[in-house]
């Protein structure tokens, strides 16, 4: 039984880190800055292609096996191999790859900020969502660098070396240890002046403007942040999944995230965390073998995946009409004059 | 010069009835996104359901096309005008911002082509096909003019023109086109504006459902048939500008012939990999939204009239200085 469990617990573990990240980015971009970044599978994919690319292409140069297909099993297995071998290589791969990351989401998130000058609300929505699905066609068609439909395979996991349970398990506590330390550097972020710049282009840019603050590249600088750590977030999940398809990129992944963060809490990272929760236990419990496991025989006529998705349209509906401001609403920002004013409410009241 | 005329015959056909279908499909979207605001991501399964509906109905009593558009309108008529009712009507009325509503629109359309993925998957119609046979009228060129041509062609024709009269002549056409222009002076100016609303979704989902059924009888559908033509109806409708009619009818062109006569340029003297066909109608968004946010044009909803009174008066104008 525990043997079974623990594959369950660290997938639900890595995807709640991966997730976790991807949902804060998009709250930055969207709860705090107000740009509303239907895009997010795009950088993504970024990270992960990127990371993967990276990762395999200096595994395989390592390997120096010559004749064999880049993108075939027998491949997969070499780099695995090297990988497995090699523990401080991998570990360094695995660094360099998360920077590589995120400094690319930050330079496509640049690019993209292009555009968020220029439109508003849900056109810029569907500009962005656009360009996501020009990003998966693009690399599901161009074989040389991504291997096309077949997908990159043998990314290695980076603890690959420590031998089974033990590199899955050490693993999802990196992921989570990650996504916890980003956490805390998004909340130090949105709890300082420049977060409340952020609060008060979104609640009234011309505000801001007439204050003297440059809020389109305040606003270019929210979207550099949150793409590049959507970007460290797919890294996160190439090195997890090991093989990457472009048809892992879909819209849908925006549209999760975007629920994680309206059911949570929008502009409030504790309910963000408690969204990204829900949903991913949604997401990862209702498959027939987890049920499996558990002991519940699901007899369905039909697809269990399909109630899934009907669970989440249904729930993105209700959020909208009965809890827009999501299950934990905007707390007020922690300024230490904030602080100050509660202590000495508190003194009044004991006096 | 002959072959390559020969060879462009096939992708011409389809651009010609692949952009009357878009067109069906894109009127709908501008209408409602001029009239309730809202970028309706939930058309793409008013499509679905429509083509689903004219499955049914063909496969199960043996009707001919008529009996399937019937129901297939039908049935989306209702649909959308049930979604209307229950979520965006109660969102809107709640001060949503457009943002919201296609928030909104999104969930709807998850839960409505899920819905249907069960409902296929219970009846073993996860991909399905009208028994409607199709027949050969003539060959030119590789290509071949079936009557389904002859059937979408009119119909979408018929479609332009009536919604064109309705719009210009008649009293709910102006109606519609205030409510477009400004929501709160309309419903001052003592229009109702619930039933324009009703109407709107009425035509929309309606189109949307008609041209479903003409796609399930042109190719195999499954539930991710309409979602997977979105991306096209969006371009075509927001080629057009978005919020306009006449735009989106010559969007809905451009994009039918951008990706089959255009692709079947670049793929046979240009190499370009024919897999890259999607790219285009993407591209179309993005280079709009970016150089040209109004479209083709910059007639609107509500300036039809005044455009075509201008233009009128012009006309007259000019036949006076020639005389």
């Amino acid at each position: 039984m525990a043997l079974e469990i623990l594959p369950l617990l660290t997938s639900i573990a890595t995807f709640y880190g991966i997730y976790f990240i991807l949902s804060l980015s998009f709250n930055l971009e969207y709860g705090f800055a107000g740009q509303a970044n239907f895009g997010k599978v795009f950088f993504y994919s970024i990270g992960a292609y990127i990371a993967g690319i990276f990762t395999a292409r200096i595994l395989w140069g390592m390997a120096g096996v010559e004749g064999v297909d880049f993108f075939s099993d027998f491949a997969a297995d070499i780099r695995l191999g090297v990988a497995a071998s090699h523990p401080w290589v991998i570990t360094a791969l695995f660094i360099a790859s998360l920077l590589l990351a995120a400094l690319l989401g930050g330079v496509f998130g640049y690019l993209a900020s292009y555009p968020a000058l220029r439109l508003r609300g849900d056109f810029l929505a569907i500009f962005l969502i656009a360009v996501g699905e020009i990003g998966r066609v693009f690399v599901r068609t161009y074989e040389p660098l991504t291997g096309g439909v077949y997908g990159l395979s043998g990314v290695p996991n980076p603890m690959v070396w420590l031998g089974d349970p033990q590199a899955r398990v050490f693993y999802a506590l990196t992921v989570l240890a990650i996504a916890f330390i980003i956490h805390f550097l998004v909340g130090k972020l949105v709890n300082s002046p420049y977060g409340r710049l952020l609060k008060s282009i979104r609640d009234d840019e011309l505000v801001s403007n007439v204050l003297g603050k440059k809020t389109p590249w305040v606003k270019g600088q929210a979207l550099i942040i949150g793409s590049s750590l959507a970007a460290v977030a797919g890294a996160l999940y190439a090195f997890y999944i090991q093989t990457i398809f472009a048809d892992d990129f879909i819209s849908m992944l925006t549209f999760t995230a975007i629920t994680m963060v309206m059911l949570g809490g929008v502009a409030n990272n504790a309910g963000v965390a408690l969204g990204t929760l829900v949903l991913t236990l949604l997401d990862r419990l209702t498959r027939p073998s987890v049920l499996n496991m558990i002991g519940i025989t699901v007899r369905l006529p039909f697809d269990i995946t399909y109630l899934r998705y009907v669970v989440v349209g249904v729930l993105i509906i209700l959020i909208l009409m009965f809890k827009p401001e999501g299950l934990i609403p905007e707390k007020p920002v922690k300024t230490p004059a904030l602080e100050i004013a509660k202590t000495y409410n508190n003194f009044e009241k004991k006096t | 010069m002959h072959a390559m005329i020969e060879e462009l015959a096939s992708p011409l056909l389809m651009s010609i009835l692949l952009g009357s279908l878009y067109c069906m499909m894109a009127l709908g979207l501008t209408m409602t996104k001029a009239i309730t605001k809202i970028s309706n991501f939930a058309h793409a399964e008013m499509v679905t359901v429509g083509a689903y509906a004219a499955v049914v109905v063909a496969n199960t009593f043996r009707t001919g096309p008529i009996e399937a558009l019937a129901a297939a309108f039908l049935s989306t008529a209702v649909l959308a005008v049930v979604i209307d009712e229950v979520v965006f009507k109660p969102l809107f009325n709640r001060g949503a911002t457009s943002l919201h509503l296609m928030v909104g629109s999104i969930g709807v359309g998850l839960a409505v082509r899920y819905i249907l993925s069960i409902f296929a998957d219970m009846h073993n119609m996860l991909i399905a096909q009208t028994r409607i046979m199709v027949q050969l009228v003539a060959v030119i060129g590789y290509g071949t003019l079936t009557t389904l041509h002859l059937w979408v062609l009119p119909t979408s024709a018929i479609t332009v023109v009536i919604l064109h009269f309705m719009l210009t002549k008649t009293k709910l056409g102006k109606a519609m086109r205030a409510t477009a222009s400004n929501f709160e002076l309309a419903k001052v100016s003592g229009i109702k504006t619930d039933r324009v609303r009703r109407i709107t979704w009425v035509i929309a989902g309606g189109l949307a459902g008609v041209s479903g059924a003409f796609w399930s009888i042109y190719s195999p559908i499954n539930p991710e048939t309409g979602w997977l033509a979105l991306l096209w109806i969006f371009a075509s409708s927001i080629l057009g500008g978005f919020v306009s009619f006449y735009g989106t009818i010559a969007g809905a062109y451009v994009v039918g012939f951008a990706e089959n006569v255009g692709i079947t340029i670049m793929s046979r003297w240009f190499g370009i990999d024919v897999a890259y066909k999607p790219l285009i109608a993407l591209a179309i968004i993005v280079v709009v939204f970016l150089l040209r946010p109004t479209g083709l044009t910059g007639i609107t909803l509500p300036s039809i009239r005044t455009v075509t009174s201008r233009l009128v008066r012009e006309i007259r104008a000019g036949l006076k200085q020639q005389r």
